[in-house]
């Protein structure tokens, strides 16, 4: 099987995250962090800084003056919103293509990222964690093995359907008998090369299967929820459809109901419409899977 | 002309040219009726089954769930001149995790309280398409009453 060699191949030549996220991740994981830390982790990255202060200024917050600079922003909209905006501006490059072998049009990987992240903060304040930011930027990761594996799904497709279809087998686990990794494994290995802080790179390796981790980490289980929510509502899913196992142990540990998902699930979908006006991207929502 | 119907939304149209498309069913279902003599067509595309979860949500967007969906999508037809006893009614969605245990059962949930809301007011399903754990994308052809889920890259129709 050349599979696997060729995706260990293409996770070695991934190309790096630019240095504003990767300085951002690591501010943003330190608790200290003062607004200063993250105006000078940005400020040198020109594009994202006039993509903050043009996304600022739309009409999306309505905000009274002109935002023109970064510590404006971070002190109108606070730094969570900042932060927020910052990592979906360069996720969008990488998630927005189309990823065909998912039977992913154009922006909808990069929509369904979006919606896990922003339901991955709710649910980490609705478990109390600390950090909802690290929770938002590891569920906008969480599919990012999607990008490498869809270069290999094209050919092997039509055995994973057909395992997942007949066998009933969860996606993850056809990828994994098929290709030698699942896109969780392979979104692991990407993450490490990019020297993401390890939560990060947890949350990424245990999205579908939460409970294998130990010991159990409730920020994995936070990004778990989310996209187990994002499934149900179909925000953008491909051909892999809802077939990920449910884990129900998940809402036995942290005491919550499916009413809690439904809540969370609803506020997600009304978010997501600001979102996506915001980027002005109304099209993602027309292309979904055929 | 393709006329989308998002997520927790409704469109209905009087309009032989139009063709209703809602995209990427998952748990969610969409309701699509049609007046083949009027030739009025209406879709729907509902998340949850029981607006009691959030009444302001409900009131602000009846469209999200169930309860409140269903009956604004048919009256909403009637207004533009549709007839209760011309309707032809399809529906897909529903769909599941891979679940022994049954629970994240919103596809299930919200097909049972359609059935409900069908039964108590004497509308028959002419044909569906629900379960499983697929993503549906399904369309109506207001002019012809076509009605397909496309699903994996396989069209069928209903």
């Amino acid at each position: 099987m050349n599979a696997a060699k060729d995706i260990i191949e293409c996770v070695g030549s991934i190309q790096p995250l630019p240095d504003t996220a990767l300085k951002l991740m690591n501010v943003m994981s330190d608790p200290k962090s003062k607004l200063e830390d993250i105006v000078s982790a940005i400020k040198y990255d020109q594009a994202v800084t006039s993509e903050v202060l043009k996304l600022c200024n739309s009409a999306f917050f309505g905000l009274s003056r002109e935002v023109t600079s970064l510590e404006d922003a971070l002190k109108c909209l606070g730094t969570a919103k900042v932060l927020q905006m910052v990592m979906s501006i360069h996720t969008n490059n990488m998630l927005a293509r189309e990823q065909k072998g998912y039977g992913l049009d154009p922006g909808i990987l990069w929509k369904h990222s979006v919606a896990v992240a922003l339901a991955s903060s709710q649910f980490a304040q609705k478990l109390r964690l600390a950090d909802t930011n690290l929770a938002f930027t590891a569920g906008l990761l969480h599919d990012i093995g999607k990008v490498i594996l869809n270069e290999h799904v094209a050919e092997e497709f039509v055995e994973i359907v057909r395992l997942v279809t007949d066998e009933q087998m969860a996606f993850v686990e056809a990828e994994r008998q098929v290709l030698g990794f699942s896109h969780e494994e392979v979104g692991a290995m990407i993450a490490e090369k990019w020297k993401l802080p390890v939560p990060i790179v947890q949350c990424i390796r245990y999205h579908h299967t939460p409970s294998e981790l130990e010991p159990l980490s409730p920020l994995v289980d936070a990004i778990y929820l989310a996209n187990t929510v994002c499934l149900l509502l179909g925000i953008g899913i491909g051909a892999d459809g809802l077939c990920s196992r449910a884990d129900p142990s998940v809402l036995e540990r942290h005491g919550l109901r499916e009413s809690d998902l439904e809540i969370i699930g609803v506020q997600v979908v009304v978010e997501l419409r600001r979102v996506q006006s915001m980027f002005g991207d109304t099209s993602a929502t027309d292309h979904e899977d055929e | 002309m393709d006329r989308v119907v998002d997520i927790a939304d409704l469109k209905v149209v009087k309009d032989p040219g139009a063709t209703l498309v809602t995209y990427s069913l998952g748990s969610c279902i969409g309701v699509a009726i049609w007046d083949p003599v009027n030739l009025v067509g209406g879709m729907l595309h509902y998340m949850l089954p029981e607006s009691s979860i959030s009444p302001e949500k409900a009131k602000a967007n009846p469209a999200m769930f169930a309860d409140t969906g269903i009956p604004t999508l048919f009256r909403s037809v009637y207004k533009i001149g549709a007839q209760k006893s011309n309707l032809v009614v399809k529906i897909a969605g529903g769909a599941h995790l891979l679940d022994d245990n049954g629970t994240f059962n919103i596809g299930k949930r919200n097909y049972v309280t359609l059935r409900k809301l069908f039964w108590k007011n004497k509308v028959m399903i002419d044909a569906e398409q629900v379960g499983g754990s697929i993503s549906r994308t399904v369309r109506l052809n207001v002019g012809t009453g076509r009605f397909t889920i496309h699903s994996r890259g396989k069209e069928t129709e209903l």
